[in-house]
């Protein structure tokens, strides 16, 4: 039941994240191509960082990563915004390996039955 | 190398040699570790094994002193709370939550409806609630308390929760440690299952598990701490902690220590933090109640 209404709420959030994307994604291809892509990036960065949420695996580096890169964007640093959005987007996807790939328990050998 | 140089080499080196560090541990971790396929155990032979694991390495600790956390193998460490305990700095705390016990809600109803046994009720949580069907902890059962007498429910990390509990904690002291996990609902059991996993679920980008400190390295300093047994490790909450400088409760302490490992911390009371202290405070059982406590 609630995992559910959690799911729909965060349905909702990405829905509505990924609709400011495009709506800032849009504003910014009027100045530059590298804006629409540090955009890109960063939308890609947010939904990799939701996925290792949504198995508790999120870091608390990731959030600040894209925090950064939307701040270097938009004093339209592009290069840092991107570079900082590819990072946290690889360290969502990393995040998300190593608590999708844990669903299983194991008893490390060190503690003995 | 300890966990303490491990940590400090990570903090310590550049962003993109810490790139690579990632990457390998990520690596690492995807090649699967040192780890053994989960047979099932029941919580007894959890908690024998636990036990018996911190036993082989403090040959001459006794079991009972588990509950003074990391002083019972830190001399130096605990020379300093000795004196501390001397004049304990939750001793306000107390008296304040003895005011809010007695102080009646502006329904005129009391605490005390709500936990007939109370104030000492601390030995019965966390427990299995069959007909909620969740693991119900002494936090959540005060703000259930609270909402179902018209009252605004508590924060569960710090604020005015913590007087509360550490009234009730002190009048639990010597109760022991017994979590149930009744059998006539194999949801209880889900619950426990799910918070032993999520204890030896690696997270964060330092791709810690709570087993990697609090088993594995046990006895090892991280900064200038020493690594306590998880056994013990819910006896005497809450906490006044030097390095908060007040006190707080045991999903505070939970959020501290995904937070050191770069793992975002979940909520407090949520399923997942309940389920592990269900299965945490299971391996204390037989252990006496001595909160509140003080901790560096
Ligand atoms: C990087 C190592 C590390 C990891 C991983 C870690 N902790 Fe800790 N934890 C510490 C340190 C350091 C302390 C303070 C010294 C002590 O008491 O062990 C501590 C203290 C605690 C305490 C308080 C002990 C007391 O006596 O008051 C609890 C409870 C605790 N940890 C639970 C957990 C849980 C549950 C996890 C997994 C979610 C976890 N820890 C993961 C390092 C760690």
């Amino acid at each position: 039941m609630q995992t559910k209404r959690l799911l729909s709420v965060l349905l909702l959030a990405v829905t509505f994240v990924a609709g400011t994307g495009t709506a800032l994604a849009a504003d910014a291809k009027a100045e530059s191509p590298k804006a629409v892509q540090a955009q890109q990036e960063i939308d890609k960065a947010d939904k990799a960082r939701k996925m290792a949420a949504s198995v508790d695996s999120e870091w608390t580096t990731t959030g600040k990563l894209i925090k950064k890169a939307q701040a270097a964007l938009k004093q339209g640093d592009y290069d840092t915004a991107i570079r900082l959005a590819k990072q946290a987007g690889e360290q969502g996807v990393i995040a998300y390996e190593q608590g999708a790939s844990q669903k299983e328990l194991r008893i490390p050998s060190y503690l003995k039955y | 190398m300890s966990v303490g140089q491990v940590i400090e080499r990570i903090c310590s080196e550049k962003r993109h040699i810490m790139k690579k560090t990632l990457i390998k541990m990520g690596a690492l971790f995807l090649a699967g570790g040192v780890t053994l396929a989960a047979q099932a155990t029941t919580p007894e032979e959890d908690r024998a094994a636990f036990t018996s694991h911190y036993k082989f390495r403090f040959t001459d600790v006794p079991v009972e002193e588990y509950a003074n956390g990391a002083y019972a193998i830190d001399k130096i460490g605990r020379e300093n709370w000795e004196a501390i305990e001397e004049f304990p700095p939750y001793e306000p705390f107390i008296d304040e939550g003895q005011e809010m016990w007695e102080t009646p809600f502006a329904n005129g109803k009391t605490y005390k409806d709500c936990f007939p046994d109370g104030p000492g009720v601390k030995g019965q949580y966390p427990r299995w609630d069959k007909k909620q069907g969740m693991v119900i902890t002494l936090p959540l059962a005060i703000n259930q308390c609270r909402e179902a007498n018209g009252e605004k429910a508590l924060k569960y990390k710090k604020g005015p929760i913590v007087p509360l509990l550490a009234y009730m904690a002190f009048e639990s002291r010597g109760q022991i440690t017994n979590v149930v996990i009744p059998e006539d609902d194999p949801r209880a059991m889900e619950a426990y299952e799910a918070g032993k996993r999520f204890y030896f679920t690696r997270r964060g980008q330092l791709n810690f598990s709570c087993a990697t400190c609090h088993v594995q390295n046990t006895g090892l300093k991280v900064r200038t701490e020493v690594l306590s047994m998880s056994v013990g490790h819910t006896t005497h909450w809450p906490v006044y902690r030097s390095k908060w400088g007040t006190a707080g409760t045991l999903h505070r302490r939970f959020s501290g220590c995904n937070n050191n490992i770069r793992a975002k911390a979940l909520q407090a009371q949520g399923e997942q933090y309940r389920n592990l202290e269900y299965f945490l405070t299971y391996l204390s059982n037989g252990l006496a109640l001595n909160g509140p406590g003080a901790r560096k």
